[in-house]
């Protein structure tokens, strides 16, 4: 079935089509129509999960842990100060080894206070213990929603899936919505390998000494480090089923290429667009989308960009006092290839708080990092104002 | 996953023993103990039914169990549920959240569905006194049906032709229509009242002749107040009460076309809305405001509805004729001044001269006293009424009395109420007199510290399950509105057209049976543990289970105390004690 419609929606739909369990969330622009349309569908009965309203992100994410821990599929969605806000819990989902899986919907964090796309709420997040899945379009970010599950059970560990503000978030575009009993066969009823039981009540969450607790960190450590091979064997079996895939790390129109673009997010699509004209031009440009960010694909980014002379980053977000936070993994992920494939790495902020990246902007990307004798120590900021 | 386990650490912090050996019921100070106590309701109706049992029946979809639990305290729940004031909607704790139970339309469909079933067969008559009543209004059958179900034998003597009191001879038709009371009146006589109508006790048959082991005396109010003006005695200028009686015996009175009706009370509303159906323009006179108006508010509502128009805050000064004809009234501005000892602000003339309003009939009804001539000496009389104790005890000696006739409201509800008290009260005297051990207080018997008496307690047969019963009153405070949604109140269906208006027919009629099962839905059950399980679902240690026979047990060993389902009773019905005591 393919029908028009938006992002948040996608979500609702992956959702349902993974038959969830239980959803907890509170609601926050631009996310709310993702619960919105889960708790119809629950009034409704279309969907025979229980949804439980909450006073805070912090509860909604705490609402999923116990949800999870009793051996249920647990969603929820946020957004930025949403997302901060459950901080703490987000290192407990994790710690805890709970498969939940939430949508963010990528929104700057205030002050100033702002609505709009950038990646510094998901970033912040880096160190919690959660895989990250950036998406570019509709389709993929319902694909990815029913896969995230799927990937969150096999590994026991959550998934975020983010998708931009507004770009996605609130833009209908054609969506295939493949059929239950496609999704069933993918993706069985969970079997949680520990449960929260009241009849043989066990203590959750206790002290760990540190004679285990570091044995504990490992064990998380070696999920994350499964989870790369584990998405690949997901993807292809999806592929086998629908016949979409969409890769950790994309290499677009790469070889032979003297500069790469690499981009994650809906900046992607447009890249893309400035890749073609290039290519039309007869000028040697190529792209790499990173969609997935924690596990960090070191081995796929160094694969992609292998031989490639120059890279150039293009991170809707920023680390204050450091750089765009997607050019620095590359650079530490690239350090240890020997020195004649090693690209240089020039990094771009661009597009904070839901400024328009467009086709102008990424060709003066390019301009720049074609123009350069060699990378900035710092990264530069595209189209800011003195 | 299954690589970790095997090397001995858990896939997740979880202890590998199970916390059933960390009994941490031994941190509490306070624990938390099921008590059913009094919801607001109960405590507020005149009757003493028991509002909040029947509701949570209906919800679990017991309606005959509900209506059996109305009927033990209300012998006449078809009549009430059409006249009552219904002080238990203004007790409501759904009041203080969006709007009240619409109590009085659920009682009126249980008491429809009631006169249209089987009546219950009466209690076999295993008492051997028998107890005259004098007077069948609501308070003297109210007194023959719970001493019928007692197991008494029992007569009503009733002067007038037909039973039923003030119910048949004040209350108009399309308030009250008479098939109704017709059949309320056959179900108490199926329960064994024996009804002797055209006895006028005293003048008929003597009080020495009722042959009668305790007598009941409620005979009502009768005769109406005078309206102290100038020429009240002049034609066209008549009691309210004389007239509502013969309309409702069936007479059409010619009243004219214009009819001024004095006074702010339900008698006063019955009157202008009876004359309007008799074809006349209707304009009532108050002395004092709206808001101290004693009708009932939606009585007062309904008349306006229907074209009687009010003038406030003015008082006749006298009748004025011409050629032998009444002309209209004379009339004196008023305005409020302090309160009098009522409460209510004392209307004194304004410094204005006098008006005149034109009218063929004047109906005055500002009261009615109790004539009570015919009585014996032997009881006491507080203004203007039989003084009664709490059971209503009018002497030392078997009379007991009640409704209009004992000092108390005048309500069809306060009648009811006054009559099952008696009926108590006389079989805790003659089952005395046998040399049984009746000492049960009656405070134990009201609904909280001031309601009225409950038979079901008296009779200490409560078919509904009370765990740890309190009897006080629940406050609001303890409502955990946060769990309750929003619902509408379903409002009566009122007709009101010509035809109606011609024809006396019923203008409420009321709520389907659907509307009324809703309403019941809309119930807080407060108090009362309806086996919501919150407390379970909220209680952090699991400590909470169901238990077979309904209800809950709280495992102590693992409950420590910490409050949470008491917070949460969505109803109060939890309440936290000191350990140890």
């Amino acid at each position: 079935m393919r029908k028009v419609i938006m992002g948040n929606h996608a979500v609702s739909w992956g959702a349902k089509l993974a038959r969830v369990e239980v959803i907890s969330a509170y609601p926050i622009t631009p996310q709310t129509q993702i619960v919105e349309e889960l708790s119809e569908m629950c009034a409704s009965g279309d969907l025979p999960a229980r949804f439980i309203k909450v006073e805070s992100e912090h509860s909604a994410m705490a609402a999923c842990i116990g949800a999870a821990a009793a051996g249920t599929r647990a969603f929820t969605a946020t957004s930025s100060q949403g997302l901060a806000l459950m901080h703490e819990l987000l290192h407990w989902a994790a710690g805890g080894r709970h498969p939940i899986v939430m949508a963010d919907i990528n929104r700057a964090m205030g002050p100033g206070w702002n609505i709009w796309t950038d990646q510094n709420d998901t970033l912040s997040q880096r160190d919690t213990g959660w895989i990250q899945l950036y998406c570019e379009t509709n389709q993929e970010v319902l694909d990815t929603t029913i896969q995230a599950f799927k990937l969150a059970e096999t590994v026991d560990l959550p998934v975020m899936i983010i998708l931009d503000a507004f770009y996605l978030s609130h833009t209908s575009e054609p969506v295939d919505i493949p059929a239950q009993d496609v999704v069933d066969a993918f993706l069985p009823k969970r079997e949680a390998p520990v449960r929260l039981d009241p009849d043989d009540p066990h203590a959750f969450g206790g002290l760990v000494r540190p004679d285990a607790y570091m044995e504990m960190r490992w064990h998380q450590q070696e999920a994350m480090a499964r989870a790369r091979t584990a998405f690949d064997e997901i993807e292809l079996e999806w592929r086998a089923l629908v016949g979409r895939d969409y890769g950790a790390v994309e290499r677009y129109r790469v070889d032979g290429a003297d500069l790469v673009l690499v981009t994650s997010g809906t900046i992607t699509s447009t890249a893309r667009a400035v890749v073609d004209g290039c290519r039309d031009r007869g000028e040697a440009v190529g792209l790499v989308k990173v969609k997935m960010f924690r596990p960090f694909p070191t081995d796929r980014i160094r694969a992609a960009v292998r031989g490639v002379p120059r890279i150039a980053v293009l991170d809707r977000n920023i680390s204050p006092g450091h750089g765009g936070i997607f050019a620095e993994e590359i650079r530490s992920a690239l350090y240890d290839v020997p020195l004649d494939d090693r690209p240089e790495v020039f990094g771009f902020v661009v597009g904070l708080g839901g400024r328009d990246v467009t086709p102008a902007v990424v060709e003066d990307v390019i301009a720049r990092a074609r123009a350069a004798e060699r990378p900035e120590r710092e990264d530069l900021w595209v189209g800011v104002r003195p | 996953m299954s690589d970790a386990t095997a090397r001995g650490i858990p896939p997740t912090a979880v202890s590998t023993t199970s916390t059933l050996e960390n009994k941490t019921g031994s941190w509490k100070y306070i624990r938390p103990v099921y008590r059913d106590r009094v919801a607001p309701c109960n405590a507020a109706c005149p009757v003493g039914i028991d509002i909040e049992g029947y509701m949570q029946l209906l919800q679990r979809g017991r309606l005959k169990e509900a209506r059996a639990l109305l009927m033990r305290e209300n012998p006449m729940p078809a009549v009430t549920g059409r006249v009552c004031h219904h002080p238990c909607e203004t007790a409501c704790s759904r009041r203080h959240f969006d709007d009240a139970v619409s109590v009085h339309a659920v009682e009126r469909v249980l008491g429809d569905v009631e006169l249209d079933t089987p009546p219950a067969p009466a209690a076999p008559r295993t008492q051997t006194e028998t107890v005259a009543v004098v007077g069948s209004g609501p308070a003297g059958l109210a007194c023959a049906y719970h001493l019928g179900r007692l197991g008494y034998a029992v007569t009503v003597y009733e002067e007038a032709l037909e039973a039923g009191g003030m119910l048949r001879l004040g209350i108009p038709e399309y308030r009250l229509p008479r098939h109704v009371l017709d059949k309320q009146i056959e179900r108490i006589e199926a329960q064994g009242v024996a009804i002797r109508c055209g006895t006028a006790v005293g003048v008929d048959l003597e009080w020495d002749d009722l042959g009668a082991d305790a007598v009941f005396i409620a005979s009502g109010a009768h005769r109406s107040r005078a309206a102290g003006m100038e020429n009240e005695h002049a034609p066209g200028v008549r009691s309210g009460l004389e007239f509502l009686k013969e309309v409702n015996a069936g007479a059409r009175p010619s009243l004219g076309t214009r009819v001024v009706v004095v006074g702010g009370g339900n008698t006063a509303m019955d009157c202008a809305r009876t004359a309007l159906r008799l074809g006349a323009e209707v304009l009532v006179l108050y002395r004092r405001g709206r808001a101290e108006m004693p009708a009932i508010p939606s009585e007062i509502e309904e008349a306006e509805r229907e074209g009687v128009t009010f003038e406030f805050l003015a008082a006749p000064v006298g009748a004025r004729t011409v050629h032998g004809h009444l002309a209209g009234l004379e009339c004196q501005r008023m305005v409020l001044g302090p309160p009098d000892e009522s409460g209510r602000r004392r209307p004194v003339p304004a410094d204005e001269s006098p008006f005149f309003v034109v009218a063929d009939t004047v109906l005055t009804a500002i009261g009615e006293d109790a004539d009570l001539a015919f009585l014996r000496a032997d009881v006491t009389l507080d203004n203007g009424g039989i003084a009664v104790g709490e059971l209503g005890q009018a002497s030392g000696t078997a009379v007991f009395a009640g409704g209009d006739a004992a000092n108390q409201p005048r309500t069809v509800a306060d009648a009811l109420g006054s009559g099952k008290r008696a009926a108590i009260g006389i079989d805790r005297l003659l089952r005395r007199r046998r040399g049984d051990a009746v000492d049960v207080p009656v405070e134990e018997l009201r609904f909280g510290p001031d309601g009225n008496v409950s038979v079901t307690r008296w009779r200490d047969d409560d078919p509904v399950r009370r765990e740890s019963p309190a009897n006080e009153v629940v406050d609001r405070a303890d409502i955990n509105l946060n769990h309750f949604g929003h619902a509408a109140r379903h409002p009566d269906g009122f007709t009101v057209d010509r035809e109606s208006l011609e024809h006396f027919r019923e203008v409420n009629r009321g709520l389907e049976t659907a509307e009324a099962l809703d309403e019941a839905g809309r119930c807080f059950n407060c108090a009362v543990c309806n086996e919501c399980e919150l407390c379970l679902i909220f209680c952090p240690d699991v400590a909470i289970a169901r238990r077979p026979d309904g209800g809950f047990t709280i495992d102590l060993d693992y409950c420590k105390g910490c409050g949470v389902c008491a917070a949460e009773c969505p109803r109060g019905a939890i309440v936290m004690t000191k350990e140890g005591l």
